[in-house]
């Protein structure tokens, strides 16, 4: 006999409802014991696959062998992109070159809800996180010990952000790298959860703190701001693991910032 | 030089990966995964235009299910269905049952392989979605634009998997008691 709620329970544990139901399933997992065990089960069962089963990758000449059947593919008449009325970056000329119904109110959805600059600073940082996919481009220092890392920016970036390897947590620091963020140099922290690359990005901003979680192109970005440090992290994870990581960062940069 | 290259390179290649991933759970040996990738990732080339700025990744699974239906429909007329490589004589239970071994990298080596298969037993619907959520950590509203399916049959999917893999597992590794922490 299942408990009604098992389904809902699931959801909770997927991260996929609002904070009134969400709490709703806290108070009902006080005094239901079936819940409890298979919310255990889930997390066991999530920790279990997540530890065991081996991350595949594509084969590296796979990337070649695409883009040179695209490269025959491509004919001479090929589309061009209709110019646009608004100056976009390169990255971004495509979303917006078919303006139909729904991409027009998406894009004004976006210009009203965010600040002003706010796009053009998640363009950009969506446009450093793939590049930064691209082979050889992800990471300048690779190591997995903070303190090598974490050095290393002091040369390399301006700022010197919170830095530690959650292995244990199911993060791992890889390395770090330098890049351009708002015109100044930013540190990028470069995490793997699973399968997934997280570009964690800093820089120093006396702007107010941009604070909206937003996703672009499947990739979810997610800001905060310790101090005067912007902080983006931003990845194709889900969004309950990329929070997963913010709230092990916040915590950090707390712990480093009270006295002791 | 050319836009519409680049703006694809930056945009759908990212989730190449991703898509071979998906292909391999789709019961594809690793060569037919890489087949079904390339051809999934031209056609996506030739509809490029229609993603404009939506999910990329998502989009691209998409794609590489419709090839793998299309793919499933050929084999179909051939009559011709080949066992995927993958299963060999390193995945039949017999060898596998076998004393996992006193040292932890075995026992984790075997616990793995034990979980693959039991994946791989899991009907495709419910594999897709298990993976897709736990392995990808795409959320239940991409999961149901890559299957094809509303968010209540994703739900019930998953929870079905969820169940059957889990009890499976408890009752494969009763040898080995460490196999769930």
């Amino acid at each position: 006999m299942q408990c009604a709620e098992s389904l809902r329970l699931q959801a909770y544990f997927d991260s996929e409802l609002d904070a009134a139901s969400a709490h709703e399933v806290e108070r009902h997992l006080d005094h239901c014991v079936e819940c409890r065990d298979l919310l255990n089960d889930l997390k066991l069962l999530r920790d279990g696959l997540r530890r065991e089963l081996p991350i595949e990758r594509a084969p590296g000449d796979l990337r070649a062998r695409v883009l040179a059947a695209i490269d025959r593919e491509a004919s001479p008449a090929r589309p061009r992109v209709r110019p646009t009325v608004w100056r976009l970056p390169a990255f971004w000329a495509g979303a917006f070159s078919g303006l139909g119904g729904a991409a027009a109110a998406a894009a004004l959805a976006w210009f009203l809800i965010l600040p002003i600059g706010s796009s053009v600073l998640v363009s950009e940082l969506v446009n450093a996180h793939v590049h930064s996919l691209l082979p050889d481009h992800l990471i300048a220092v690779v190591s997995t010990d903070r303190h090598t890392v974490k050095p290393w920016f002091a040369g390399h970036a301006d700022v010197s952000p919170s830095v530690a390897d959650f292995e244990a947590q199911g993060y791992k620091l890889i390395g770090g790298r330098a890049d351009t963020v708002q015109n100044q140099r930013a540190a990028v922290v470069v995490y793997r959860h699973g399968a997934h690359t997280i570009n964690v990005f800093s820089w120093a901003s006396d702007r107010p703190a941009v604070t909206r979680a937003t996703t672009r192109n499947g990739y979810h970005l997610d800001f905060w701001k310790e101090g005067n440090l912007q902080y983006c992290a931003i990845s194709d994870t889900g969004w309950d693991e990329l929070q997963g990581l913010v709230r092990l960062l916040r915590e950090l940069a707390q712990r480093e910032n009270s006295p002791t | 030089m050319d836009d519409r290259r680049t703006r694809f390179e930056a945009e759908v290649l990212p989730h190449l990966d991703a898509a071979y991933r998906f292909a391999r759970w789709l019961a594809y040996s690793p060569a037919d995964a890489e087949d079904v990738v390339q051809d999934a990732l031209l056609r996506a080339y030739r509809s490029f235009d229609a993603l404009r700025g939506s999910d990329a990744k998502a989009w691209l699974l998409v794609i590489v299910r419709n090839c793998h239906f299309t793919a499933a429909k050929q084999r179909q007329r051939r009559a011709a269905v080949p066992l995927p490589e993958e299963i060999d004589l390193e995945d039949d239970p017999a060898m596998i049952s076998q004393d996992p071994g006193p040292e932890a990298a075995t026992m984790r080596r075997d616990e793995a392989r034990t979980l693959g298969r039991l994946i791989a037993a899991l009907p495709e619907d419910q594999r897709t979605v298990l993976m897709l959520r736990e392995m990808e950590g795409m959320d239940y509203a991409q999961i149901a634009t890559i299957t094809n399916a509303p968010i209540g049959t994703v739900m019930s999917r998953l929870a079905r998997s969820r169940a059957a893999l889990k009890a499976r597992w408890l009752s494969e590794s009763k040898e080995s008691p460490h196999a769930m922490r």
